[in-house]
């Protein structure tokens, strides 16, 4: 900005330079009361002018790919920590139903645990390492990872032992899981949609730069108009072309940071709030499936739980439900939510046992199976919609880098044509 | 409210002791003989006189007469299930099994025999996993038919809650760790800065709070927080009844049980107010336990690391109308 103001700014300083050409006379105000010295005068608007054409579209240019790529870089950033928020609680929900089977936990369940915390351990140090703002909350997140997977091993060895006291210590986990590691994670991923949409918003009032090349443009026609009066002469072919070269340099600016700017929007409000939507519904639905385990562990006096399951799905489902989701996830999500509503018949029915034994069940279309399938079905359209954020963001930086220079080129060129225009009318008089 | 406590904690003494003679007496403590019933009825008078009456003058332990049941019963036949209040995660009275996933223990013993007797048959209980500070608006709210969680009878518990007779003397008592050589609450009060934790809702933190300010009372959702809490060293001590901290010990090799109980925590089964057949019903069942045998072989099974089984608690009859 300092540099597109710093042109209009200048012609007063860059007329004592200008001035002192034809010494004789008094001083400044003597050369602008002859036509030579106005003719200079104008020239420089007219270079000003050109220059800042080019000027401003470079920067226009540069801050779009700049605001395309923190976009980009803040859009990765957020993706990765409900990544790992997904994990924590896949971890969680995983852990807290294989201690409802009771006895030794299914090892498939264990390596589904074990593969979550690898995953969200993983994932909390690569998000420290790429966006130092974020690190001191990852940090907070990561060593409260660490105190809930203690916690847990504690209530899986006292549960080896046949020992009651594993269930306190899983309740005891959960309760750290939720007080010390996902509100930090929330309140990053909060952290990040913001500069997101600041990037986004920057994107899009971006192309408004170009409005200074239109000031540009009308003081280059007024410059013509003027010298028309002065000189009786209908065309001045430098400055005739050099406003035609930066008309057509601001057009071309304007339709690339136009276009660019409408491809962000598009992205954002298609596959960037598909993602984000997504991502969310999926955490609130592997939140839910831990608050129904925990219904059945309480067994009775889980009510709570269970009112926590349903305005968790409740959010869900509204989210699945946006325009810019796969319409494909909602069923998949009310076929799991039928499959609670069973667990939740037997249970309030009086069948306890029933009720936990559908719970863990790993037959085909047993609630476990269609949770899967709507996880499998949430975690590709998450990766999909991820990609489409990324491609439609990483790709048009460039273009408009290059639209930026080629402005400035074009700037430039427009520049010294305009002196070479005024040049020659200028040596008329010598 | 003082004066009672301290006679409390009088009766407690000679309920212990009278409980060590049980158990002293007991020469192969396997079978429990149906002489040392007897003898241990004569003497229980002498024990159980001491815990101070309420204000309408009876005994907190004092029940209704053993009946044969009426309409409450009848409901829970026409149901198919005794629903009970219970406790899951207190080892050797009431917690669920990690290996097998039931909930076992000797108060669900004493709610099986109930609900055998209902239906004729053995039949499977209704559980409502509780806290202890749900006990009592359960059964204030018919959520369950009866609770068995390690439930001390009390004159304030008898103003809005029926109890059952006397199933389980316990003795309020605190673990320390396996190396402290604080040997009752005292000692820890002398030492000064100790955390002692209890369960929210019980006579055990009451006692703690009001009785031995020189500790700091920690409160835990149930029993085995309180042991969540002294694994991580968040607490020095845990007080509550020898029953429960029996199952602790049992839990972790690093605590022991000190010193003698200093208080006297009878058990009872609590009902809804309002359903006085089926306290009578109970009582009858808990008889019927108590004199063939089947109360000692609960105990022997559940409770055998605190001694070999004593004779059962007297049950004390008397009361009439409303509680």
């Amino acid at each position: 900005m300092t540099q597109t103001i710093a042109p209009n700014a200048a012609p007063p300083a860059a007329v004592p330079t200008a001035a002192p050409a034809p010494v004789h006379r008094t001083g400044l105000r003597g050369a602008l009361s002859r036509t030579p010295g106005r003719l200079r005068v104008a020239g420089v608007v007219a270079v000003i002018a050109a220059a800042a054409v080019g000027v401003v579209g470079l920067n226009a240019g540069l801050a779009q790919s700049q605001a395309l790529s923190d976009a980009d870089a803040d859009t990765t950033q957020l993706v990765g920590i409900q990544d790992v928020r997904n994990d924590l609680v896949i971890a969680d929900a995983t852990a807290t139903n294989a201690f409802l089977v009771g006895g030794l936990e299914p090892s498939e369940q264990r390596a589904r645990y074990d593969e979550a915390v690898a995953s969200a351990a993983n994932g909390l140090a690569q998000l420290a390492g790429s966006n130092a703002a974020d690190a001191e909350l990852l940090g907070q997140a990561t060593a409260g990872l660490t105190t809930y997977t203690g916690l847990v091993e504690q209530a899986r060895a006292n549960n080896r032992q046949g020992f009651p006291v594993g269930a306190a210590y899983l309740d005891q986990a959960s309760a750290v899981l939720r007080s010390d590691v996902l509100p930090q994670l929330d309140e990053l991923v909060q952290a990040n949609s913001d500069r997101v949409d600041a990037s986004f918003d920057s994107v899009g009032s971006v192309p408004w730069l170009l409005a200074l090349g239109i000031l540009a443009l009308a003081a280059l026609v007024v410059v013509q108009v003027w010298l028309a009066g002065r000189t009786h002469r209908r065309l001045n072919s430098g400055l005739f072309w050099s406003t035609v070269l930066a008309l057509a340099a601001t057009i071309a600016g304007a339709f690339v940071l136009g276009s660019t700017a409408q491809r962000a929007a598009d992205v954002r409000n298609g596959p960037y709030d598909e993602t984000v939507s997504v991502s969310s519904a999926y955490s609130l639905a592997n939140n839910a499936k831990s608050m129904e385990s925990f219904t059945l562990i309480k067994r009775g006096s889980g009510a709570a739980y269970e009112e926590q399951f349903v305005a968790e799905t409740t959010q869900a489902a509204e989210l699945l439900a946006r325009d810019t989701v796969d319409p494909a996830l909602a069923p998949l999500f009310d076929d799991w939510l039928a499959a609670h509503a069973q667990i939740r018949a037997l249970d309030d029915g009086g069948d306890w046992d029933g009720a936990v034994a559908l719970a863990i069940s790993d037959e085909p279309n047993a609630p476990n199976d269609v949770f899967a399938t709507f996880s499998a079905a949430a975690e590709s359209s998450l990766d999909a919609s991820a990609q489409l954020t990324n491609e439609g963001l990483s790709g048009a930086g460039g273009s408009v880098v290059r639209i930026g220079w080629l402005m400035l080129i074009v700037g430039l060129l427009a520049a010294v044509l305009s002196w070479r225009g005024i040049s020659k009318r200028v040596e008329e008089y010598r | 409210m003082t004066r009672t406590r301290s006679t409390t904690t009088f009766g407690a003494a000679v309920a212990a002791l009278a409980l060590l003679a049980g158990c002293a007496g007991a020469p192969a403590a396997a079978p429990v003989s149906q002489q040392e019933v007897t003898a241990q009825q004569v003497a229980a008078p002498v024990a159980v006189p001491p815990v101070a009456a309420c204000e309408n003058g009876l005994l907190p332990t004092a029940s209704y007469d053993p009946g044969p049941g009426g309409g409450s019963v009848q409901a829970i036949r026409d149901r198919g299930a005794l629903r009970v209040g219970v406790s899951a995660d207190t080892l050797l009275m009431g917690s669920r099994n990690p290996l097998s996933g039931q909930i076992e223990g000797f108060d669900i013993d004493m709610l099986n025999a109930v609900s055998t007797a209902i239906f004729g048959k053995p039949t499977p209980l209704q559980f409502r996993v509780i806290t202890s500070a749900q006990r009592l608006e359960v059964l204030e709210n018919h959520e369950v038919d009866l609770v068995a969680r390690t439930f001390t009878m009390n004159c304030e518990r008898w103003e809005t809650i029926a109890f059952s007779a006397e199933y389980l003397t316990a003795g309020q008592k605190v673990l320390v760790t396996r190396d402290s050589e604080a040997a009752s609450i005292e000692d820890l009060e002398a030492l000064g800065d100790q955390r002692v934790c209890a369960p929210e809702g019980t006579t055990t933190l009451e006692r703690l709070q009001e009785t031995y300010p020189g500790v700091e009372a920690v409160s835990a959702p149930t029993h085995t927080g309180c042991l969540v809490l002294f694994q991580q060293g968040k607490v020095e001590a845990i007080t509550g009844d020898d029953t429960i901290l029996a199952g602790f010990v049992a839990q972790d090799p690093y605590a022991k049980v000190v010193g003698e109980a200093f208080s006297a925590e009878p058990y009872g089964i609590g009902v809804a107010a309002d359903q006085l057949d089926l306290v009578q019903f109970v009582n009858g069942v808990l008889d019927q336990a108590k004199a063939d045998g089947s109360w000692a072989a609960s105990y022997t099974t559940w409770l055998g690391a605190l001694g070999a089984a004593p004779a059962p608690p007297v049950s004390v009859y008397g009361r009439v109308g409303s509680p």
